[in-house]
């Protein structure tokens, strides 16, 4: 089939980084990386013409209802790089804790992924280093800095995110 | 000595630049020549994936039908096939049927629309006029299958709320006759008209590399040539039994554009006649269950401006954990600031509508502006504001 002969080839272009492969559906694949080697495995899979960048979509993972035994976990980031090929979607997914939110730009590889950089930066404040325009692209000028709608601890402005920027 | 030359930028917008909605674009210029243009959205921003957070599965569609006027349905489309695969549920044939008449009736009204605005940006409001004249008998068979005519609202999480009975086939299948002759009439005059030609012809040119590089979907792709089309590719409601011919032009100019959407309604006509001669019999509803189970979706679709991608995340809730939607026109928005370079000022409405903008495919926080300040309002203030208003 065309989608698994895809697949195929994505895995074996993406084995020195990928970490763990997923097969969420028969249409999908899901590689999971670390941040550092972000950059050179999207630039593998352009070099190798491997579909293209459909879209980035950030998630916020909250970390678990805290029971009172356990640690005191920090919540997680996750960004996800969507590859179209056809029928077959590759997701390149990167988790980064609230402490450390940044990600390497891939606009020198992919130059039109400007737009969904800046939405990451201004929906989930996740620092994309080197993207070429940082400015604002969908939220007005004087949104209050700090404040990041797509977390999940934004629910308004009287949300203690906000309250405390 | 060189001389150090200043930057010349003529901005353009907020307010209604070519199109009637709302977007900021910053040309610099060199004489009459763009050399440069940057981008700035979000004047119509609605946080809409946040909204969707709040609220149940079933309110999602309502407001999801709603990111957008022109293309509905094929928001309503994206979600319900991406909430059905999580369900593990199959939608009938019939409404799999229905469903797809719908949404090729919409990419007919949606290229028709566009062919309007595109005429009137180059000086051709006769054209502009007589395809939307036109375009009426869509809206009208929109009003005949569902009683709405903009948001038909059709989909069900499951099904689709209308049947399309023998002699609403019938009155389809004669608007569609019309609408036939009428757009072979458009395509003659957008491959012979002089005037109109000196304005589309070689300008906006991208090759079919530069669509690929850009991200460019949808028609602006194919008119460079570039083969996507998520009809084609990964086929979802009735596309498996009823394939769609993508339609491609090499020429990568502003003709190249007309020409494929034109074309495309063609495709659109024929595969609405043959679903509708074809029609199963079955139910049009299945049962979905009100929590929809832990997992994630991905639901691409290819609306009448190209690929319409939706990232769907359940925690198994009566709620999604989150929802990514990620609309066609962003991508082809990246052409422009590139494309723009290099030609006159005085063809940048026409470069901006070649990509069949919709702002409202991008902007989805309402920001209040009075005389002394400004003041930022959310769904439950805006609607208590909306009601007192009204009252």
């Amino acid at each position: 089939m065309e989608t698994e002969k895809l697949f195929t080839i994505a895995e074996a272009l993406l084995k020195p980084w990928a970490k763990e492969y997923k097969r969420p559906d028969e249409n999908r694949l899901d590689v999971y990386l670390v941040r550092e080697d972000l950059l050179e495995a999207v630039a593998e899979l352009a070099q190798a013409r491997w579909g293209y960048l459909s879209a980035i979509s950030g998630v916020d993972l909250v970390p678990p209802a805290q029971d009172g035994t356990g640690e005191n976990q920090e919540g997680r980031l996750e960004v996800l790089y969507h590859f179209c090929n056809s029928a077959a979607v590759l997701s390149l997914r990167i988790e980064i804790p609230y402490s450390d939110a940044h990600v390497p730009s891939v606009c020198g590889i992919i130059p039109s992924a400007t737009i969904y950089e800046r939405e990451l930066m201004e929906l989930f404040g996740i620092t994309v280093v080197d993207t070429p325009v940082p400015d604002h692209l969908v939220l007005p000028d004087d949104w209050p800095d700090g404040v990041f709608p797509l977390r999940k601890s934004f629910t308004g402005f009287d949300s203690p995110q906000a309250q405390e920027s | 000595m060189q001389e150090k030359v200043e930057k010349f930028i003529v901005p353009i917008g907020p307010q209604h630049p070519a199109l009637k909605e709302p977007g900021h674009f910053e040309f610099s210029v060199d004489g009459e020549e763009v050399t440069g243009a940057t981008i700035r959205l979000g004047f119509v921003h609605r946080g809409i994936e946040k909204m969707t957070e709040s609220r149940t599965w079933i309110q999602n569609l309502y407001m999801l039908e709603r990111v957008c006027g022109i293309c509905s349905h094929v928001h309503g489309i994206a979600y319900t096939l991406g909430v059905e695969k999580l369900a593990g549920v199959t939608v009938p044939p019939r409404a799999q049927a229905i469903r797809t008449i719908v949404l090729e009736l919409e990419r007919i009204q949606s290229h028709m629309l566009w062919l309007g605005v595109a005429a009137h940006e180059g000086g051709f409001d006769t054209l502009f006029m007589y395809s939307w004249r036109d375009r009426e008998t869509v809206m009208d068979l929109f009003e005949l299958i569902s009683g709405n005519r903009v948001q038909h609202s059709v989909n069900l999480v499951g099904g689709v709320k209308y049947d399309i009975t023998p002699e609403q086939k019938q009155k389809v299948l004669d608007g569609l006759n019309y609408l036939e002759g009428r757009i072979q009439y458009y395509e003659k005059i957008i491959t012979t008209d002089d005037t109109f030609l000196g304005r589309t012809r070689n300008v906006g040119k991208m090759t079919k590399e530069e669509a690929t590089l850009l991200g460019a979907v949808g028609p602006t792709a194919r008119a460079s040539g570039v083969e996507r089309d998520v009809r084609v590719e990964s086929p979802y409601a009735s596309y498996p039994g009823h394939p769609v011919n993508i339609v491609l032009d090499e020429g990568g100019d502003l003709t190249s554009r007309f020409i494929v959407r034109i074309r495309e309604m063609f495709e659109s006509i024929r595969v609405i006649r043959e679903i509708l001669t074809n029609l199963p019999e079955s139910e049009l509803t299945v049962r979905v269950p009100r929590r929809i189970p832990a997992g994630e979706v991905i639901s691409r679709v290819e609306a009448p401006r190209g690929e319409l991608f939706y990232y769907i995340k359940s925690a198994g809730g009566e709620n999604p954990y989150r929802i990514k939607i990620r609309t066609p026109s962003l991508c082809n928005w990246g052409t422009i600031s590139s494309v723009a370079v290099g030609h006159k000022l005085a063809d940048m409405p026409m470069l901006l509508v070649g990509i069949d903008p919709c702002f409202s495919c991008n902007d989805r926080l309402v920001t209040v502006r009075k005389e002394t300040s400004s003041q930022t309002m959310y769904w439950e203030d805006l609607r208590k504001y909306g009601v007192e208003y009204y009252q």
